[in-house]
């Protein structure tokens, strides 16, 4: 692979492991990130996430594999993949003594950035992650979600080419999440590599183009996603004619012990996006009022459940 | 390299911006320079009282000695959290992964506990200039004294510092710093009088005293020689463990003024005076012969005298205190460098 195409693929992993004495948190890992598009990077806890930001964030040295971020080799060129590279720690520290003002130009400052831009670049900061009210206080006084947004303006100094963001969601109200995507979509139309672990999967469904699993420290491989994402999923059909829905169902082949009732909706196990189609032809065609129909569960976590369900024989 | 020193800089700066810079910082210092005065003030009186006319080496000593005194005991406690407290904080691995190095990191975190520590010095220094202006203290002896007691702060400093970055838990490096000062300051004191103790030669005095006198007093016929053993101890062999004392070390180092009589005249001179003595073995044969005219009185010596053909071991102390201090900032620094390939047992990297 030439530096240019690495370049374009953003974050490179291949093979890359991590162990800590007898714990191998990351066994085998491998992915690629392209440039331009927001990747989300899922898995159950303890399942290596952080581990495997730290070694893209050049903090953790991989025991195996090799990494690459924007063309640079972290355990080589740990300077250059520093200077395009912008993280957001799940561990959310914060100068506390320090406004929240001087965080940012400090951190400018770490940049090797001079004081001016250091200090017009907090300002844009600030006014991007909304924290102007707050600008001027210390900030052992912002809230959890605030201090998630310093943190995410402090990942965006140096205006870096990479963003990992671990966990960034958590503690944002609704509103703050809208920004958030708002943002983070942005980041990536401007061309650069966004990596993103959640928990929050609907959420990252609405950002991620393409999405990374991890469990037990391995990526799934394309197969096991497909596979994952073939499986049988619930769906749920809403009808103001409840009694007449499930008459239709029963006469479409489901039996009463394969629909579940949950909130005056009705769950129903479905292997293919074509059976649904069909399903659903059947019963507008039936007449049956039909107001809601789709997938119980996002994309994401479809694949997420279907992984661990594999994972657990 | 210019480059490399304006990253130390930011890191100092925003070291005492977060760590020092605070309400009880100033009220520490506040309560260092009332203490100073009060000392300054007793001191002056006390030494009035004995008719000294010079009395300001005798101050000028003693406020060194508290500013180390102080010093050392506050160190630690601003030094010894520097590194594992913001790996607590959360504050260590989002500057790890900013462009300034781990040796920007650990030298900025080190001058900045160093400077700290040197607050308490320039507080202390209208006190000083009072002392030095009253008399009695050479230039050379101020600049000596100030120069060592700055180098003994770093040297706090540094391990402090260096002891964040080797131990994971900073409550427990802050007490392993508390140690090492307690293990120089009353240590190497504890281990030279043990070992001094410890370890006793015989002393065989031969005596022989008159039987008779002559009308004039003089001895005519003495008896013969007596000889009686009894044990002393051999502090000579252990004055080497003083050296790394940081009280004794400034003491040695600083040129001795002395008195008419060859006395010295400040703290330092009778601190240094005791020390050289010790390395003087003990005489381990002595004989009297009254009839020979012999004197009870065995060769005097001035102070300064013993002084100056003693050696001097404050060099070799402040070598092994810059090994101390340079050997754990460096220890430090390859438990902190990153990416990391081996961490502490339960540690994390952030």
């Amino acid at each position: 692979m030439t530096t240019s195409e690495s370049a374009a693929a953003g974050i490179v992993v291949e093979g890359v492991s991590r162990a800590f004495g007898e714990v191998k948190a990351v066994r085998a890992a491998t992915f690629t990130a392209a440039a331009g598009t927001v990747t989300g990077l899922i898995g159950p806890n303890g399942s290596g996430k952080t581990t495997l930001m730290l070694m893209l964030a050049s903090l953790l040295k991989p025991d195996a594999g090799h990494i690459t971020i924007a063309g640079f080799d972290p355990t080589v060129d740990t300077a250059a993949v520093r200077s395009c590279l912008g993280w957001m720690p799940d561990v959310l520290g914060s100068w506390s003594a320090l406004t929240v003002r001087s965080t940012l130009e400090y951190t400018g400052r770490l940049y090797r950035q001079d004081r001016q831009s250091a200090a017009r670049r907090a300002s844009e900061l600030i006014d991007l992650v909304g924290l102007e009210a707050l600008a001027d206080s210390p900030t052992r006084v912002l809230s959890r979600g605030q201090k998630q947004k310093l943190s995410l303006a402090r990942a965006l100094v140096h205006d870096p080419a990479v963003l990992l963001l671990d966990e960034p969601a958590s503690g944002l109200d609704p509103a703050a999440r809208v920004e958030l995507r708002t943002l983070v979509r942005r980041v990536a139309g401007e061309g650069k590599t966004v990596l993103i672990s959640s928990h929050v999967l609907a959420e990252l469904d609405e950002m991620a183009d393409s999405a990374v699993y991890l469990a037990n420290g391995v990526t799934a491989s394309k197969e096991s996603v497909a596979r994952a994402q073939a499986g049988v999923r619930a769906w749920r059909i809403k009808s103001s004619d409840d009694a007449g829905l499930v008459r239709a169902l029963n006469g479409a082949g489901f039996g009463v012990d394969a629909l579940t009732h949950e909130r005056g909706e009705v769950m129903i196990p479905l292997g293919s996006e074509t059976e649904a189609s069909t399903l659903l032809a059947t019963l507008v065609a039936g007449g049956v009022p039909i107001s809601t129909f789709a997938p119980a569960v996002g994309d994401l976590e479809q694949t997420f459940l279907g992984l661990n369900a594999e994972d657990q024989p | 390299m210019s480059a490399f020193l304006v990253g130390v800089g930011v890191v100092v700066s925003l070291e005492l911006r977060q760590r020092v810079r605070t309400v009880a910082w100033y009220v520490l210092i506040g309560v260092f320079v009332a203490l100073v005065a009060i000392v300054t003030v007793l001191l002056k009186i006390a030494l009035g009282g004995f008719g000294a006319d010079n009395s300001g080496g005798a101050i000028f000593s003693a406020i060194i000695y508290f500013v180390l005194l102080l010093g050392t005991l506050v160190a630690p406690a601003l030094s010894g959290n520097a590194i594992n407290g913001d790996r607590d904080a959360g504050t260590l691995a989002t500057t790890q992964v900013t462009l300034v190095t781990t040796w920007q990191l650990i030298l900025g975190k080190f001058l900045a506990a160093w400077v700290t520590a040197l607050a308490f010095l320039a507080a202390a220094i209208p006190f000083l200039i009072y002392a030095a202006l009253d008399g009695g203290i050479s230039g050379t002896a101020i600049l000596v004294s100030v120069l060592v007691l700055a180098i003994e702060l770093g040297v706090v400093a540094a391990i402090g510092v260096g002891l964040s970055g080797i131990l994971s838990r900073p409550l427990f490096s802050v007490a392993v710093t508390y140690l090492v000062v307690a293990a120089l300051s009353l240590g190497t004191l504890i281990a030279f009088a043990l070992g001094g103790l410890s370890v006793q030669s015989d002393v065989r005095a031969t005596t022989s005293y008159a039987t008779s006198y002559s009308s004039t007093g003089q001895p005519e016929q003495c008896g013969p020689p007596q000889t009686t053993s009894y044990p002393v101890p051999r502090f000579d062999y252990f004055w080497g463990v003083l050296v790394a004392n940081p009280y004794v070390l400034l003491a040695d180092a600083v040129p001795t003024a002395y008195d008419a009589e060859g006395y010295p005249t400040d703290l330092f001179g009778n601190i240094k005076l005791g020390v050289r003595q010790a390395q003087l073995p003990p005489d381990l044969t002595t004989n009297y012969d009254e009839c020979a005219g012999d004197s009870f009185q065995s060769d005097f010596e001035t102070p300064r005298e013993i002084i100056d053909r003693t050696t001097p071991g404050w060099f070799v102390g402040v070598v092994i205190h810059l090994v101390l201090a340079v050997g754990a900032l460096v220890w430090a620094w390859s438990r902190t460098r990153t990416p990391a390939a081996q961490l502490a047992r339960g540690s994390r990297v952030a």
